[in-house]
């Protein structure tokens, strides 16, 4: 008893003595859209972050706690994008998120992001070993508003054994993606291809081709390969090329009408999306390179044998091979407390540590951020991580950082749509969704 | 004087729920429909800023080609003034030793200059005081944020910009909504109006149509079972209202899919599986409205069910007296006694149809390829949930806005093509 009472009281001593130091409490919560299991270094990688920066506190003497919250449970895109959008307005925004490049436009706008340009030095380490190009994605209108989280870039897919059944011998497959890039093997012949497999039995009908089951950056990689074009370098403005986009619907009507593809196809649930492409029900599909781990999970360990990966093919003369990388960004949300903004973003650019970032990159096969990551044994050690950057990344675009994009892709999904399904012609459905981008976009749009 | 107060103290509680729960939102929606209210505006109002993207575009707001060029060419420069005050705020010697090499010098962008402050030979050290002092020296507004309009307005006098322009720049640079009316011009140009009207107009006709007569069909042919087992079939029938929507909808999805219970059975027979939900229109049309129909019908059975009881029994013994049979009691009794019933579902499941549209998001989400994405849906999707995050409040209202018109003119049809005051006074089953 009288041992307790010296020790506190000895305790209380040493705490007058000590002067006052103030422990500083800061709360961070970090929302990550888009994000699964493997995604969850996301998070983590904020707490890991955390705890470095409490030490380097310690170090100066001061007491810093620093408690992260993440969340990660959202069903989709548009619930997460939702929350976050109502949440700024209502002052209640998570510190940290993790979104899309495309929201950095409208939601600086909006107020709801600061840069974190005004928190941290981009010049110092790590930031100034992030890819320069990942950087400009992560910008927008000459401000650093955001720092890249990862990587990844959306190819196509061959499943082997159908091919060889289609005749091609195992040279040629190897050889598929050097001939897509030279823009020797096209989307028509991917149709072509397609139909033989349903018309010879190798797949079932409306598995010949089999895309993106929702809306998704991916479906700006067709308007490319038919040669359309989504900003104007020149003038910043938006383009619809509607030539471009009336072959690019065509193509899916074409599909459709082969019988290699459903017309019913988009809205098919994810999981049995994915459970199909990954044993070989499809003979040709989209994807994105982290899919690499989940067909993994639904049973196919042995990608490199069974399938096979390339750039999108071109669809016309005028297009391009191509692919688009649609890297996620950290952003720091607008905070009625500036010392929270600055934390958050000390977070951001020590998660964006190399080593940090491959523990993601490796988990969730997406693909590195900083150039130094290549000397990292665990990422360099990955065939799938190396590969897939040396194949795609090289001819990777992205999509413009632009208030209005959000309303050019949403017109352009709905117009693929209905004339996927049959409402209206490619020809019906490019003149409504002329007359949406005209009436919705305005002055930012080209129209060719 | 104070019966009258006691009234409306009687009244208050019912007045104040009436005003939060409908009169305000009506009046939000007014508001909002007239703005430009999205995602990039904002709703709580905004700030002035000009970034690089608008300075691309700044030259056709129809300023002076000299302020354009102001706007242009400013950037950070190293002047006295600014030495004055990072003297002041600083260091005298980061001052000096910057004057001594820089002075005069323009940087196009502030990491430029913070690159300098870092390699100073004494050099200021902690990121955000280089940031605060390079900011000392900034002689742009591009990229900048102001609060209040004053604020921009001297920012501009600053930069030296014709003051001639000011106004106009304002405006330009202003981030937050403005009141217009260009939502209802463009949803009179959009031609998916006049196809959400339509599957809208085709959606409440069908699902009532299905909603009340088979509602009445339910009630009647409860209404001869014996009680126990009646009541047995009209818990049964009562089950899609009380269950959540969410399980209720999951339970048509399982029943629909792919590898559902239709495609299962079907498969027996060697139908290839399919989505029996969204393979094609018509199909999607066909679950929705048995969706809503079963949800609204089960509400009618109850309803009409009591309506029947209500019937005084003594007529329905005479007429079997008279030798009619069921028919022609359905027919001559028990029908005629329902118009008030029927008059009252059928016009609280228009309005409710007409706004309701939680059962089709959670089956097709509108689809397959927009088809059946109705009026309220739409409304939804443009406001509030879309994947691109690209949320237009105010045109979400103007949508909203025309079901509130409708919605209000309908009523107002229903009681003069109903007569709705004279069943009031007068109900009939009492007679």
């Amino acid at each position: 008893m009288t041992n307790e009472i010296r020790t506190s009281a000895l305790a209380g001593a040493i705490a007058v003595l000590a002067g006052p130091t103030f422990a500083e409490d800061i709360n961070i919560t970090v929302w990550a859209g888009g994000s699964n299991d493997s995604d969850s270094y996301r998070i983590e990688a904020i707490e890991i972050a955390a705890d470095i920066l409490e030490r380097e506190a310690a170090i100066q003497g001061e007491e810093l706690n620093i408690t992260v919250e993440g969340r990660r449970d959202f069903t989709g895109w548009d619930e997460f994008k939702q929350g976050i959008t109502l949440g700024a307005e209502a002052g209640t925004a998570p510190s940290i998120v993790v979104t899309s490049h495309l929201d950095i436009a409208p939601w600086s706008q909006a107020g709801y992001i600061v840069a974190v340009e005004d928190y941290v030095d981009l010049d110092s380490w790590p930031l100034n070993n992030v890819y320069p190009n990942l950087m400009e994605i992560a910008s927008y209108a000459g401000t650093q508003w955001g720092i890249p989280q990862d990587s990844e870039s959306r190819p196509f897919f061959f499943w082997r054994e159908t091919m060889t059944q289609l005749g091609y011998s195992e040279d040629d497959i190897d050889a598929l993606p050097a001939r897509v890039a030279s823009g020797e093997y096209t989307l028509r012949n991917v149709l072509e291809d397609a139909k033989k497999a349903v018309e010879m039995g190798i797949v079932e009908e409306g598995y010949g081709f089999y895309p993106r089951p929702s809306n998704g950056p991916d479906y700006a990689q067709f308007y490319l390969s038919f040669g359309g074009e989504l900003v104007d370098a020149d003038t910043g403005k938006l383009v619809l090329d509607k030539a471009s986009m009336t072959e690019f619907y065509q193509f899916f009507v074409d599909l459709v009408a082969a019988g290699a593809t459903r017309q019913n196809h988009i809205g098919t649930d994810w999981n049995q999306w994915y459970n199909e492409v990954a044993n070989g029900r499809a003979a040709f599909w989209h994807g994105g390179t982290w899919h690499f781990g989940r067909y993994a999970r639904e049973g196919n360990d042995d990608f490199w044998n069974t399938i096979q990966f390339s750039l999108i093919p071109a669809g016309n003369d005028a297009g391009r091979p191509n692919t688009i990388t649609h890297p996620l960004v950290y952003l720091v949300m607008n905070q009625e407390d500036d010392r929270v903004e600055e934390i958050a973003a000390q977070l951001i650019a020590i998660a964006t540590e190399p080593r940090l970032n491959s523990l993601h990159a490796i988990q969730s096969n997406h693909l590195a951020v900083a150039k130094a990551q290549s000397n990292i044994d665990l990422y360099r050690g990955d065939r799938w991580a190396s590969e897939a950057t040396e194949v795609l990344l090289s001819s990777a675009s992205s999509q413009p950082n632009h208030l209005q994009y959000g309303a050019f892709s949403e017109a352009m999904f709905r117009g693929l749509e209905s004339a996927w399904s049959g409402v209206q012609t490619p020809a019906e459905a490019v003149a409504e969704v002329e007359a949406q981008m005209r009436a919705t976009i305005g002055d930012d749009l080209i129209v060719r | 004087m104070t019966s009258r107060m006691l009234g409306i103290g009687f009244l208050s509680p019912a007045i104040i729920a009436a005003s939060i729960f409908f009169l305000l939102p009506v009046l939000l929606t007014v508001m909002f429909a007239f703005t430009n209210m999205s995602t990039s505006t904002g709703i709580m109002g905004g700030d002035y800023r000009i970034n690089t993207e608008q300075l691309r575009s700044v030259g056709e707001t129809g300023i002076s080609a000299e302020s354009v060029e102001k706007l242009e060419t400013a950037g950070f420069q190293i002047t006295e003034t600014g030495l004055a005050a990072l003297a002041d705020q600083f260091d005298e010697k980061v001052a000096d030793e910057l004057r001594e090499d820089f002075l005069g010098e323009s940087f196009a962008a502030r990491r430029d200059l913070e690159r300098v402050l870092r390699q100073l030979d004494d050099p200021i050290r902690k990121t955000r005081d280089r940031k605060a002092a390079a900011d000392l020296f900034a002689v742009t507004i591009v990229g900048e944020r102001f609060d209040t309009e004053e604020q921009f307005r001297a920012a501009l006098s600053d930069t030296g910009i014709n003051p001639a322009d000011h106004d106009v720049l304002a405006e330009f640079a202003y981030t937050g909504w403005t009141w217009t009316t260009d939502n209802f011009k463009l949803l009179m140009e959009l031609p998916s109006t006049v196809r959400f009207a339509t599957n809208t107009a085709f959606y409440v006709v069908c699902t009532l149509t299905f909603n009340i007569i088979f509602g009445l069909f339910l009630a009647i042919s409860t209404f001869y079972l014996p009680g126990k087992y009646a009541n047995t079939f009209r818990a049964i029938w009562f089950l899609p209202r009380i269950l959540p929507p969410v399980l209720y909808v999951l339970m048509w999805n399982w029943f629909t899919w792919d590898n559902g219970f239709i495609a299962t059975v079907t498969g027996w027979f060697g139908v290839p599986p399919q989505n029996w939900m969204m393979q094609t229109a018509p199909r999607a049309w066909t679950v929705i409205i048995l969706i809503n129909g079963f949800v609204g019908a089960s509400l009618g059975m109850i309803l009409f069910s009591s309506a029947i009881k209500a019937i005084p029994s003594s007529m329905l013994y005479a007429s079997e007296v008279d030798g009619a049979n069921r028919w022609q009691q359905v027919r001559y009794i028990i029908l005629p006694q329902m118009r008030w019933p029927i008059l009252f579902m059928t016009s609280y499941q228009t309005l409710s149809l007409l706004t309701s549209f939680e059962y089709i998001l959670l089956a097709t989400d509108g689809g397959p390829g927009r088809t059946t994405e109705v009026w309220a849906l739409a409304a939804y999707h443009t406001a509030l949930n879309n994947y691109g995050g690209n949320l237009q409040y105010g045109l979400g209202a103007a949508y909203a806005l025309a079901l509130v018109f409708i919605g209000i003119a309908l009523s107002v049809l229903y009681l003069r093509f109903f007569n709705f005051k004279e069943l009031l006074a007068k109900p009939r089953i009492e007679q």
